[in-house]
């Protein structure tokens, strides 16, 4: 474990010249503040045509007749499109149940009917209306216990006919269920002293980006071409040709500047449409959503329900847990629900010793627009209950809320659930140091104002996926990484260029990467769960490793010496210890061009296999963690007690980062990941109504305002990992996980009742008030 | 209608009904698409421009409303290749742009205050600034950037 590092240095390099470790700026600011820089929604080609989108206003229904013949007579319309267009039936990876457009069923409120491509947004918007429509109603199904209740009408009757990656336990509305378990659980309830037992209930919560999702389409030489915001080029690719019934090499994805994705923008959405439309017509297509469309079709972070039930020994050892954890997939399976079933088991198991566990995770339709992936994906809710529960337990046999975290603490060496070792876990350094930042202890209320704290530690991992980059030296020594990989905004491109810059010993602005393009590019895994300078990273070094050989290599025969006695710096290959004999890294790039070739090499990454228990998971997709981080968060909070409005007083972070590329950047996104989770803890809740979403828009979908963030402060702890680059553990996505539990914690603690819901809206503290008066009286009363 | 107003310093003269947003007009007729449109209701800001010295949100400002006025976008901060603002150079060497989806519309808010006169604290910038809302962010190295830019040790130009 080295020093915490400084989140406050600038943009110096480091003595040795060195870029890795300072706070470099982004890379793509300039065109950022002077309002140039290209974004999906600023994107277009000349002649491009508007597409609208003919969206379902039920929740469910069966389609009786679907006439779009007079809309396509209108005056302007060059293309309607409906579900004969787009034979495929795609899905996340996991389970293939959606199609791009309703086919015989309609499931959710705003799912695609027909698209139109006309001349004008007017025109588009008057053939959308002249589209002849007429469903017969189904019975909806919009709760996750009933959804999964014997005699509910299942969404999907033809569920056994759905392709699935692999086998798993489902059936009727029951999309995938993930289990867990291990030792023997009903053995140690029998002997526990205590058992306690929840239940907790959360929101959806949407990423809002203020970009909207939008494509641009066309079709040429029998290909699509799409430019699209996406975090994830490959996977849109592949989802496009599914849907369209065409192979993923007769799809090229290009990727714009990219307006905020948080999870929201990893999978395609509009871009089938959009390419379907391009090859009817003949012309490009734009397509770009509305607020509406966005809030009410895009894919939130799933609602949930988390059912615990732990024994537990007198002196505060936890000595089994059983879980039910169900998640809305919402109507199919187009989102990452599926795929991350298995996540809440993980967190459950990951952060304390439990030696006997029962966990299932079930992921369940209902007809509700599909849910996805958002920044923590099912982490947030999950640490919110598991940690409300242990307040719960800690109030039940008396012992102090912190004291009860450290006692069953994983340290290194312990295991987690899944049965893998943690060499290197340091959550106990991380609470001691939180612990020196703001010492632990009974926060005092006065003035009328309550007041609360709670701390709360987590583990998180790194999203494994694999990477592919190529780095080329170019003929005026600067440095070209050509990948897949896309910047969100996060700045893990700038972080790459540090890494590759160090690497070849060029200065940082002398690294250039290329615009990312599924037709040039090696394949990468996506902008998600901080993974890009994790494994992109890991494949761009591993490129610039045999690019600098082949440098090495050039430059021995110019200067005549043997390759191990040169260094790479400046620029120049120099002799080591004789700097004045070096020559340029154009003049290396200029002569290997006609002796040995030009300079260039791919390198790639897939994440190291680890050792864990695969019998004692079903069903479960995410088994297990790469690049494992600690992290250890604490929250102050004031409680209005006539309003319920909570005031969020302090707010700290200490975080395991293996190793900080740019310190100010992570900073960044510790202070973004703390504001959307204050959003999720205290305000954001999107809606719905009968299967309508009701938040509609930025009018009552309530965001954090600058009023809204307290002072973060922020460690970083240099913990280094062996599996990633440099030892760099993903950084970006972990700081949102623990949030809504602190904040929820403090609040129970400063109004002396539990919290079961999120958010913490002044109307629900009032609640929580009023119930702890209530028990009051019934205990004064009996 | 015929409606006559500066963009930029440039006059302009569009023929559009009144109702119609400034915002259409800047991204649609005048290729400016600086300013954003993230929600079309007046709330994100990231359509933020100034219509005589004052933030507006684009979105909701009638054409009607414009009439004679002047109307200022994040691309005549810097125009062309000319050197940054304080408000543009500060906010990138605080770490206040992300995505920098919402950041035109930030910097014209900023760009308003650093503007006015006044005594400006934290707490009366971040009033000032929750019009604009950021998801990336966290808002505070964008709070670092404005006071830098209204204070005397930011050095104002």
């Amino acid at each position: 474990m080295n020093a915490a590092v400084s989140v406050d240095g600038d943009a110096e390099t480091t003595a040795n010249g060195k870029v890795v470790g300072t706070t470099v700026p982004r890379a793509d600011g300039d065109a950022k503040v002077r309002g140039i820089a290209m974004y999906g929604m600023d994107y277009t080609e000349p002649g491009a045509l508007t597409v609208r989108v003919l969206r379902s206003s039920v929740p469910a229904a069966r389609i009786v007749r679907l006439d779009t013949s007079k809309a396509a007579s209108l005056p302007g319309v060059r293309a309607v499109a409906t579900a004969a267009d787009t034979p495929g039936t795609s899905g996340m990876l996991v389970v293939k149940d959606q199609s791009a457009f309703a086919r015989e069923d309609v499931r959710y409120v705003g799912e695609p009917i027909a698209a139109v491509a006309a001349d004008t947004p007017a025109q588009a918007d008057a053939a959308v209306a002249a589209i002849e429509l007429e469903t017969r109603p189904l019975e909806p199904v919009f709760d996750l216990d009933e959804a999964l209740a014997e005699g509910t009408r299942h969404i999907h009757p033809g569920w056994s006919d759905y392709e699935v990656a692999v086998e798993g336990h489902r059936g009727g509305n029951l999309a995938w269920e993930a289990r867990v378990e291990r030792g023997d659980v009903d053995a140690a309830f029998a002997e526990a002293d205590y058992v306690v037992t929840d239940e907790y209930r959360t929101p959806r919560q949407h990423q809002t980006s203020i970009e909207p999702h939008a494509a641009v389409a066309r079709y040429e030489n029998g290909r699509y071409t799409v430019h699209t915001p996406t975090q994830f080029p490959f996977m849109v690719r592949d989802r496009v040709a599914e849907h369209l019934g065409v192979r993923p090499s007769q799809v090229r994805v290009v990727v714009t500047e990219i307006g905020g994705g948080f999870g929201g923008k990893l999978d395609a959405m509009l871009e089938p449409i959009a390419c379907v439309l391009a090859r009817k017509a003949g012309r490009p297509v734009r397509l770009v959503n509305s607020r509406t469309e966005e809030q009410t079709t895009c894919a939130p972070r799933e609602n949930a329900i988390i059912r615990l039930r732990t024994a537990v020994s007198r002196d505060g050892t936890l000595l089994a847990q059983e879980a039910e954890a169900l998640s809305d997939n919402g109507a199919n399976s187009s989102g990452e629900t599926v795929l991350c079933a298995n996540v809440p088991a993980l967190v459950l198991g990951s952060t304390y010793r439990i030696a006997n566990v029962r966990y299932s995770s079930k992921v369940v339709y209902t007809n509700t627009a599909p849910t996805a992936a958002f920044r923590g994906v099912n982490g947030p809710y999950s640490v919110f209950a598991r940690e409300m529960h242990l307040d719960h337990i800690a109030a039940e046999i008396g012992m102090d809320r912190r004291e009860l975290r450290m006692k069953n603490l994983l340290r290194t060496g312990d295991t987690m659930i899944n049965g893998q070792e943690l060499d290197d876990a340091c959550l106990d350094v991380a609470m001691d140091r939180l612990n020196e930042i703001a010492p632990w202890g009974e926060r005092r209320s006065e003035d009328g104002r309550l007041r609360g704290i709670a701390v709360v530690p987590a583990t998180w991992l790194t999203n494994p996926g694999p990477s592919a980059g190529a780095v080329r030296l170019s003929e005026d020594g600067s440095v070209v990484v050509t990948s897949g990989a896309v910047d969100i905004g996060t700045g893990a491109l700038t972080g790459i260029r540090q890494i590759v810059a160090d690497e070849l010993g060029v200065p940082f602005d002398q690294v250039l990467i290329a615009h990312p393009d599924t037709d040039t590019a090696g394949f990468d895994n996506g902008a998600q769960g901080s993974r890009t300078t994790f494994g992109m990273g890991a494949a761009a070094l591993d490129a610039a490793t045999r690019v600098r050989e082949q440098v090495l290599e050039a430059a021995a025969g110019m200067l005549e010496v043997s390759a191990s006695d040169l260094e790479l710096a400046e620029g120049h290959v120099a002799v080591r210890g004789v700097p004045d004999r070096r020559v340029s890294l154009a003049a290396v790039a200029g002569t290997a061009m006609w002796t040995t070739g030009p300079i260039g090499s791919t390198g790639k990454f897939a994440a190291p296999p680890v050792n864990f228990d695969a019998g004692c998971m079903t069903g479960a997709l995410f088994t297990h963690m790469i690049g494992v981080s600690y992290h250890a968060h604490l929250a102050e909070v004031e409680v209005d007690p006539d309003t319920g409005k909570v005031t969020v007083t302090r707010y700290a972070v200490v975080q395991d980062v293996g190793r900080a590329i740019n310190p100010g950047l992570i900073e960044g996104q510790v202070h973004g990941a703390v504001a959307q989770g204050l959003g999720y803890a205290l305000y954001e809740d999107l809606r719905l109504r009968d299967g309508v979403v009701i938040d509609t828009g930025l009018e009552s979908y309530r965001l954090p305002t600058a009023l809204d963030i307290p002072p973060i402060e922020t460690e970083l702890l240099e913990n280094p990992g062996n599996q990633g680059p440099l030892g760099i553990k993903g950084a970006a996505e972990p700081p949102i996980v623990p949030v809504a539990a602190v904040v929820a914690c403090a609040v129970a603690d400063a109004i002396g009742s539990p919290i079961n819901s999120l958010p913490l809206t002044p109307f629900s503290v009032l609640a929580a008030l009023r119930g702890r008066d209530s028990r009051d009286e019934s205990s004064r009363s009996g | 209608m015929s409606y006559k107003f500066t963009v930029n310093g440039e006059g302009v003269d569009i023929d559009a009904a009144g109702v119609t947003p400034l915002l259409s007009v800047l991204r649609e007729d005048l290729g400016l698409t600086a300013a954003k449109l993230g929600c079309g209701e007046g709330r994100c800001g990231a359509c933020t421009v100034l219509l005589n010295d004052r933030p507006v949100a684009a979105c909701v400002v009638p054409l009607e409303a414009v009439a004679d006025g002047a109307v200022r976008t994040a691309e005549s901060l810097a125009s062309g290749d000319a050197p940054l603002t304080q408000v543009q150079e500060e906010l990138l060497s605080a770490g206040g742009v992300q995505c920098g989806a919402c950041t035109p519309g930030m910097m014209m808010t900023l760009t308003a205050l650093t503007e006015q006169q006044g005594e400006w604290t934290e707490d009366s910038v971040r009033a000032a600034l929750t019009g604009n809302i950021c998801r990336c962010t966290g808002y505070h190295k964008i709070v670092d950037a404005a006071m830098r830019c209204v204070t005397a040790e930011g050095g104002s130009r």
